[in-house]
């Protein structure tokens, strides 16, 4: 479960405290439910995806974690960019207490990003969606009972498109999705409530169609 | 897809302990395997300068200072100077340079501080036994400590006094970035009145005693003292006052480090 309450984010600008980008926002995800998170773009969806995460902290107010949470996938977040894929690999086994299966892990990983020598170069010479196998790869290898995906599959060619749904699909049932996306079909086939971000307000809904037929109708006006 | 056996939650210190063993491999990394020259620039800059240095004092016909030969001297504060700027200069770096691992919770600003300062105190130390042994056994430098533990005492505290600094600076410039421009300014007056390179007895009082403020001076006396016990210390030396410093900077800058934290971590 997580407990979103009542918060509010704005960013630090070079001239003082910039817009609110998020104001207000409460809703409470059940275990086992996966949401699809909606809006515009620059309607703050990735801005709650940090907060929800961990990643960033809210100006007011307070998220809370009652279980084991992911960080954000997508957007290149988290990778060194001097480091190859391997190194980076390791670290993150490393700060996730799994020093003693570290070879197991990479295997995994490696095995899913499927980016082939790359993956002992440095990240900063991946493309996006080199990256975004390799991040994908590197959240699946740990076991988490939410994953937060930022749009991970937009930057990926047809058979990386493939191979996540199918490790969506896997994951069901036993872990459960916060997905940001702009592919209605995908947050149809994973999600099943939803959050449409408008304004800097969320507004929940238990059905994910309810919440696209929202923003599609904000859209027409 | 593989699954996992689940792990019973880690203690906060449990985390805290892999973060470091992580953060210290991947700094250990990037220090040292950054472009061909960065493991030759650590041996070969205090050489460099050392013999830079010793040239000048030969032009001048300085040949012993205080008691002990020149090039004991000058190996000695500059070396030891280093034990307080290398962890300082890159500790106060360190938040910058792994701004991208804070996308994992588990990874706290004073974190990286903390290991990059300990990193650059182990180089620092290895930096300190090549270049001692090297003088040593090619041109019999006295060298070799009458009184190991006077120079531990100097390397700690120093450490010490580096491990404060960069503690104060990192979130310092995190939180105002025009302010990493003087603190670079301001090491080199600190290194100049150190008495790592101008001995401080040359110089007349009252300006010694002003000096003396520098607590990195009181250091490099008590390590040169240290190395030899026939080394005349200069007068109001006291490494109590390193450590009385270094303490109160560590304080104010876990201190800094607590009140800011949420800050550092937002963008």
């Amino acid at each position: 479960m997580i407990i979103v309450d009542n918060i509010y984010k704005r960013y630090q600008s070079s001239h003082g405290p910039g817009k609110w980008v998020l104001e207000d926002v409460s809703f409470v995800i059940p275990r086992n439910v996966s949401v699809a998170l909606i809006g515009r773009n620059g309607a703050g969806k990735s801005t709650l995806l940090r907060l929800v995460g961990g990643v960033d902290k809210p100006n007011r107010g307070t998220v809370e974690h009652r279980c084991r949470v992911s960080w954000p996938m997508g957007f290149g977040g988290g990778l060194q960019p001097s480091l190859t894929g391997r190194q980076n690999a390791k670290f993150i086994c490393r700060i996730h207490g799994h020093e003693d299966d570290i070879p197991d892990r990479i295997a995994y990983i490696q095995d899913f990003a499927e980016i082939g020598d790359s993956f002992d170069e440095p990240v900063r010479t991946y493309s996006a969606g080199m990256k975004s196998r390799l991040q994908f790869g590197l959240s699946l290898a740990f076991d988490f009972d939410v994953y937060i995906s930022d749009e991970v599959t937009s930057t990926g060619d047809a058979s990386f498109k493939k191979k996540a749904n199918a490790a969506f699909k896997d994951l069901v049932g036993r872990s459960s999705l916060i997905m940001a996306s702009h592919g209605e079909g995908t947050l149809k086939d994973f999600c099943s409530a939803g959050i449409w971000l408008n304004k800097g307000h969320a507004h929940w809904f238990d059905n994910v169609d309810d919440a696209l037929k929202a923003y599609k109708d904000s859209l027409k006006l | 897809m593989t699954t996992y056996p689940d792990k019973p939650l880690r203690t906060p210190l449990l985390v805290t302990i892999s973060v470091w063993q992580a953060l210290f491999l991947r700094e250990a990394n990037t220090r040292l395997s950054s472009g061909r020259g960065s493991t030759v620039w650590l041996l070969g800059e205090p050489i460099l300068h050392t013999v830079i240095m010793l040239l000048l004092f030969t032009f001048l016909r300085v040949k012993v200072v205080g008691g002990i030969d020149v090039l004991a001297w000058l190996i000695i504060g500059l070396t030891f100077f280093k034990v307080f700027k290398n962890p300082g200069t890159q500790g106060q770096n360190a938040i910058s340079a792994n701004k991208v691992l804070f996308t994992y919770r588990q990874v706290k600003p004073v974190d990286t501080v903390l290991v990059r300062v300990f990193l650059e105190g182990f180089l620092v130390l290895l930096v300190i036994l090549i270049i001692a042994s090297a003088a040593i056994g090619l041109f019999n430098v006295a060298l070799w400590p009458d009184d190991m533990g006077m120079v531990v005492l100097a390397f700690f505290g120093l450490w010490l006094m580096g491990l404060g600094y960069a503690l104060i600076t990192s979130v310092a410039i995190d939180l105002i970035p025009e302010l990493g421009k003087i603190f670079n300014i301001m090491m080199t007056p600190l290194y100049m009145g150190s008495g790592a390179i101008i001995p401080l007895s040359g110089i007349s009082e009252p300006y010694r005693s002003w000096l003396m403020y520098n607590p990195m001076a009181h250091g490099l006396e008590v390590a040169r003292a240290g190395v030899s016990s026939s080394y005349h210390v200069i007068l109001g030396t006291n490494i109590a006052y390193l450590y009385e410093c270094a303490l109160v900077a560590i304080f104010f800058g876990l201190a800094l480090h607590l009140r800011f934290q949420t800050k550092l971590l937002t963008q």
